[in-house]
């Protein structure tokens, strides 16, 4: 049951962001409310005007290019079944695949999610493994972030009262890359999500090595975050040597992740969590560079 | 006359017979039924865990407009307001204090819902807050803070009018019960193990939450349609509150989304009834799933075990030490600690026995009935330390547990029921099923419990049966349907005796005003007690057509068959139209029967014999992800001895279900307080089990001898399939790793903590 | 307080039915199916979209009615289960599920129902993998899932020798 307010429907950003300075603390964006809803209902968040941006044009498309641009009311469903994301980055459609649960996917849109930015967010973690960069904008005009710089803490963002994301914008990676995203947990949100991603050249020649390295710790921090040391560490190295590094490069990870007691778990196993984890995901990755068949899954974790 | 005949429905997997209004969306729960000018409610609940309550203020809530009435405990001054099965202890709303965080405060009835919930934010309470006990040890120490000071009176049970407080302190009842002489029982033994273990709070969640719909008539008379399990008892409870006859109160009950003993004895009934009085209006009160994490749980328990036993396997000697958190109101953790405790010695021949249970009040949510009744904490603890005995001595564990087992017509306490089926068959079904003495996978670890619980005893159950004109049957009798299946199972015991087909009998949803008394749909008794009520009195029907019928056909009776909806005799036959044209001359009238189930009480220690004892057995074979600690029970067998299946296919479904809610306790489910604060109380962060939780091989058997006192040899099940859970799953994980575990839920991060304990193999 | 409550028009076409309807902005879809339309079969229980209690269909797609605007659903066609069954013959999913024995207390039935439906239109020939990821939202307290998976299957393999009988399993 949810408290009286008006909805505005907007069909330009303009429109959107003149509404948004105009109602200011009163005003919330809303465009699936599967997060926003569920906080009205629970009275943690009063609003007394919505403005939808579905409407917005523009606002749910996918366009290809250099980067590929997903609007931000694209639901994590179009996202899932788009021959464009499978495309230039499969992975991502496979994330989407997981996230949450079937309803939620329907409704809900990348744009609420990285506008909302609950901590444990499977595309947030993604995201960052993509160098995303999302785009707001406010009566002041345009402008870019990159994903780190938008996302600031728990729940927290850079978007001002005033400011729309319209749209995230990834670097979607070469062919030759060794991807892998993995899940942990046993809760309702992830306990625990980790990306990364290997560029290699070479491969095919059986001696690809690691040009370019992306490792993402998510949930367990107050925001997702890259792990440059064990960044660093698989950089340079040779795809047949992954195993031995794989563990040194998880440890770093781990020592870098900045984990706190909660429901999901305490601190110490949580960061003993990410280096396993990381591990698993860096063989994950390594097999499918391989062209080897997946290895068996574990217990409350889903591997896209 | 007995028949020599097959069954013809009993034992059949007929579909259940509200499959059809449930899969269509017609079957209807409280929230679903609206009455003309009906209220909604909304509760204010306590933010604290214990505060004294100086000033509840509700003023600006009854001004709001399409507010109806705002009431708070100050204003109960027209009814008794205080309720609860063994102590009534409960207020409607809190008098003075509040003593758990939750605990309704003030209610609003409005014009709907939305208004009754703004209503809230406009009533103004202070609080003062106070010490609060969350933790058994801190409610248990010398000087802790009292949640409870003054007496309450006692409540309506006859085996709890026994109860045992121990003023000043937090102990609202002290279960003792000793046999032989433990101490040297013990001094004597060759292997004594002692250990405590935990079981933590957990909810029930129910998909349907609780709610009640309340009406007051013209004449003074109260209707609520609840969703509860056992409406006599809501009956007694608002006679008593409004001081009116039990026969002008009528509690209804629809189809309910659930109850697991959570919507056992009074909840929301008495609040909405009084909302309804103070209205003049009907009222409905549907609380939130979240709400229910504040109405009721299990009793979470530490239990202290110690058991002696012969090098040669034999048990000599058992004690138990219990401390059962029922909360902030007793409820009926009383008789939770009592029964359970009562049984804490399992399955077993143990000729020295030493009990000593405590009910303890905390500033939680308050610890009521959930399936298995105080058992599944006490066979965690035994269970587990048998397996830990087995292993010091070298036996398997299958072995030592069947070398001690009670046998089939052993006495298990003086003066109660004799043992009534053959434990050793289910434990050795459960075993073999698993694959118990082949070698398995070097990554898998199996392990086995078995359990013996008693079912309530005295109870009464009373039932009618109605044989129409045209040879139709209506039965009337107050057993619940909350999804177990009971109005399938009476339909077919009913059409069974009277040999007519299942679609031609109908039984009645629970209505005080028309069904006869049973006193709880719990306990795993319905189809024995409340069964047996309605098999009686099909046959009391069954025995009139048989005196017309003889009389017309000049046959005597003992040479009379029922069959096809007709009484048959060698010499002719006479369909139940023609039987009742003939008793009354015309065409109408109807055969009425009655059963009564009323064992009463008997020389037993809890005051009454049991009238079957549950018994079952569980095997699990699990997997575990050592680096992360991750337990998968990849096969489960449980195997339940209940005498007939009147209808396999429900029982299979029940015993699945029972597995599977095991598994909730047992790898995932922990309600989670911080200094009085309930964390975890939405299913955001308490996980109950989804469908890829399931173990990949399920399997639920039943041993059938026939043996039970219920109707075709029938007993009771539904419970014994959850409470082996967490002991089998532990023994197997203790088994795979060598690691024992002595707290529930064995989380991921709990065993992953015990294996780095244990270190590397 | 300002925030405008004025109803809006709406026209929902629920089970094959149009139905025009004013509703206030905050209105949920499951309190219009329920209150007003008197659809009665999706329940609400957790009310945050994780059981699957309220689920019905939107052109087609599983949505949480507990957190779904009602003016969201305007101009779209909307299945519950009162819609599943074709007049007193019900549909394979449902006689699916009563075959099974995967119904006890039915509070989960509903939403269950509609998923099983949205999952076969979306992938007619599920493995017990699909099943169970189309599940993850879909909470049942009394069956423990077994016969609610069997069903589902059994349903799929019907519709399957339903529509293609030469069709090699």
């Amino acid at each position: 049951m949810l408290r009286p307010f008006a909805l505005h429907r907007p069909r330009t950003a303009e429109e959107a962001c003149e509404l948004l300075a105009r109602l200011g603390e009163d005003a919330a964006p809303y465009a699936g409310g599967t997060e926003l809803l569920l906080l009205m209902k629970l009275g943690l968040l009063r609003p007394r005007h919505l403005v939808d941006v579905k409407r917005v044009a523009g606002f749910d498309d996918i366009a290809d290019g250099a980067r590929l641009t997903i609007g931000a009311s694209v639901t994590h469903r179009t996202v899932e079944r788009s021959a464009v994301v499978r495309a230039r980055c499969p992975l991502l459609a496979s994330v989407a695949r997981h996230i949450a649960n079937v309803r939620v996917r329907n409704v809900g849109t990348v744009g609420g999610n990285l506008a909302f930015a609950d901590p444990h967010s499977d595309l947030a973690t993604l995201f960052l493994a993509l160098d995303a960069s999302v785009e707001l904008v406010s009566p002041r005009g345009r402008r870019e972030l990159t994903l780190a710089e938008f996302v600031r803490g728990p729940w927290e963002t850079a978007r001002a009262a005033d400011e729309l994301l319209t749209s995230v914008r990834l670097a979607p990676w070469p062919a030759s890359t060794a991807a892998a995203f993995v899940k942990f947990g046993v809760h309702e949100r992830p306990t625990l999500g980790i990306a990364v991603a290997l560029r290699l050249d070479g491969s095919g020649t059986g001696r690809a090595r690691v040009v370019d390295a992306r490792v993402v710790v998510g949930c367990v921090n107050p925001c997702p975050a890259r792990a440059p040391g064990a960044e660093a560490r698989l950089t340079g190295i040779a795809l047949a040597d992954l195993e031995d590094v794989a563990g040194e490069a998880a440890a770093l990870a781990a020592a870098s992740a900045d984990t706190a007691d909660d429901l999901h778990g305490s601190a110490d196993y949580k960061r003993e969590m990410v280096a396993v984890f990381v591990r698993r995901a860096l063989r994950v990755a390594a097999a499918r560079a391989r062209g080897l068949p997946p290895g068996a899954g574990f217990p409350h974790a889903i591997i896209a | 006359m007995s028949r020599r005949a097959p069954l013809r429905v009993v034992g059949q997997p007929v579909p259940r017979v509200d499959a059809v209004e449930k899969v269509t969306g017609r079957a209807r729960y409280v929230t679903d039924l609206v009455l003309p000018g009906m209220a909604h409610a909304k509760i204010l609940r306590s933010p604290y865990a214990h505060a004294r309550v100086t000033r509840v203020d509700t003023a600006r809530a009854r001004a709001r407009p399409g507010v109806i009435a705002a009431l708070s405990g100050a204003d109960l001054t027209w009814c008794d307001p205080y309720f609860g099965p063994a102590f009534r202890d409960r207020p409607v709303l809190a008098i003075d204090v509040a003593r758990y965080e939750g605990e309704p405060v003030a209610a609003v009835a409005a014009v709907d819902e939305l208004t009754a919930a703004e209503a809230l934010d406009l009533i103004d309470v202070d609080y003062e807050p106070l010490p609060a006990v969350i933790a058994l040890e801190e409610a248990l120490a010398p000087g802790a803070p009292l949640v409870h000071t003054g007496e309450p009176l006692a409540g309506h049970f006859a085996d709890l009018s026994t109860l045992r407080p121990e003023p000043g302190t937090n102990v609202c009842h002290r279960f003792q019960w000793a046999r032989g002489d433990v101490a040297a029982a013990l001094a004597g033994a060759d292997l004594v193990l002692a250990d405590t273990f935990r079981f933590p709070p957990v909810q029930h969640y129910a998909m349907e939450p609780h709610a009640a719909l309340a009406a007051w008539d013209e004449t003074g008379a109260l209707t609520v349609w609840a969703g509860t399990q056992n409406p006599y008892s809501v009956r007694v409870e608002l006679a008593k509150m409004f001081g009116v006859p039990l026969g002008r109160i009528r509690i209804v009950v629809p189809h309910l989304g659930g109850g697991f003993g959570s919507k056992t004895y009074a909840k929301l009934e008495p609040l909405t009834a009084a909302l309804a009085r103070a209205t003049g209006r009907p009222v409905r009160l549907a609380a939130s799933a979240a709400e229910a994490f504040q109405t009721v749980r299990r009793c979470s328990a530490r239990v202290s075990v110690r058991v002696g036993l012969r090098r040669d396997g034999t048990l000599v000697g058992v004690t138990c030490d219990a401390d059962y958190d029922v909360g902030a109101y007793a409820d009926i953790g009383p008789r939770v600690v009592q029964k359970g405790t009562y049984t804490a010695t399992g399955p077993y021949r143990v000729p020295h026995v030493a009990l000593d249970a405590r009910a303890v009040y905390t500033n939680t949510t308050p610890g009521g009935a959930f399936r298995g009744f105080g058992v599944p904490q006490l066979a965690w603890a035994l269970e587990s330390l048998l397996d830990v005995a087995a292993d010091r001595l070298g036996r398997d564990p299958v072995d030592l547990r069947r070398q001690n087992l009670l046998a089939h017509g052993e006495e298990f306490a003086p003066g109660d029921t004799p043992i009534d089926g053959k434990l050793e068959e289910s434990l050795g079904r459960a075993a073999e099923a698993i694959g118990w003495t082949q070698t398995g996978a070097a990554d898998r670890g199996r392990g086995v419990a078995v359990m013996l619980k008693a079912s309530i005893a005295p109870s009464v159950s009373e039932a009618i049966v109605r044989l129409h004109a045209d040879g139709s049957v209506t039965v009337l009798a107050s057993a619940v349907e909350m999804g177990q299946g009971t109005r399938t199972v009476l339909t077919q015991i009913a059409a069974e005796v009277l040999a007519v087909p299942v679609a031609r009998v109908t039984v009645v949803p629970p209505d005080t005003a028309i069904t006869p008394y049973d006193q709880t749909t719990s306990s795993s008794r319905s189809t024995t007690m409340t069964g047996r009520a309605v098999q009686m009195a099909a046959e009391d029907v069954r025995e009139q057509l048989f005196r017309v019928a003889a009389e017309h056909l000049g046959v005597p009776a003992r040479e009379l068959a029922l069959e096809d909806g007709a009484v048959v005799a060698a010499t002719g036959r006479l369909a139940y139209p023609e039987v009742l044209a003939i008793r009354f001359g015309m065409s109408g009238g109807e055969l009425i029967g009655r059963g009564v189930v009323a064992p009463g009480r008997t020389a037993a220690p809890l005051g009454g014999s049991t009238p079957f004892w549950e018994m079952a057995a569980g095997a699990a074979e699990v997997s575990v992800d050592e680096e992360t600690g991750a337990v998968r029970v990849e096969r489960y067998v449980s195997v339940a001895d209940v005498g007939r299946a009147v209808n396999p296919l429900l029982l299979e479904g029940q015993d699945e279900g029972g597995v599977v809610q095991g598994l909730g306790h047992t790898l995932l489910e922990e309600m989670v307080y911080e200094e009085g604060h309930l964390l975890n109380g939405t299913l955001l962060a308490y996980r109950v089990p989804r469908a890829d939780d399931v173990p990949r091989d399920l399997e639920c058997r039943f041993v059938e001898n026939a043996d039970g006192s219920g109707p075709f040899g029938a007993k009771g099940a539904g419970e014994g399939s959850l409470i082996p859970v967490s002991p089998a799953v532990a023994n197997a994980l203790a088994r795979l790793t060598g690691v024992r575990l002595r707290d529930l839920p064995l989380t991921p991060e709990r065993v992953w903590r015990a294996l780095r304990t244990r270190g590397s193999r | 307080m300002d925030a405008s409550a004025a109803r809006e028009p709406i026209r929902l076409v629920v089970n094959g039915r149009a139905r025009d309807l004013a509703v206030e902005p905050h209105a949920l879809l499951l309190d219009v199916l329920r209150d007003d339309l008197d659809l009665k079969g999706a329940k609400r229980s957790c009310d945050s979209q994780v059981c699957g209690a309220c689920t019905v269909l939107v052109d087609g797609l599983a949505v949480s009615a507990c957190t779904y605007l009602a003016v969201e659903a305007d101009g779209r066609s909307i299945l519950t289960v009162e819609g599943l069954a074709e007049g007193e013959s019900l549909h394979p999913v449902q006689r699916a599920f009563v075959d099974a024995g995967a119904v006890q207390c039915g509070f989960c039935t509903p939403g269950m129902l509609l998923t099983t439906r949205a999952l076969l239109d979306d992938n007619p020939a599920p493995t017990r993998e699909d099943v169970l990821h189309y599940l993850r939202g879909s909470l049942c307290r009394c069956t423990g899932y077994r016969k609610i998976v069997e069903a589902i299957l059994a349903a799929a393999r019907a519709r399957g020798q339903a529509s293609a009988p030469a069709r090699v399993e």
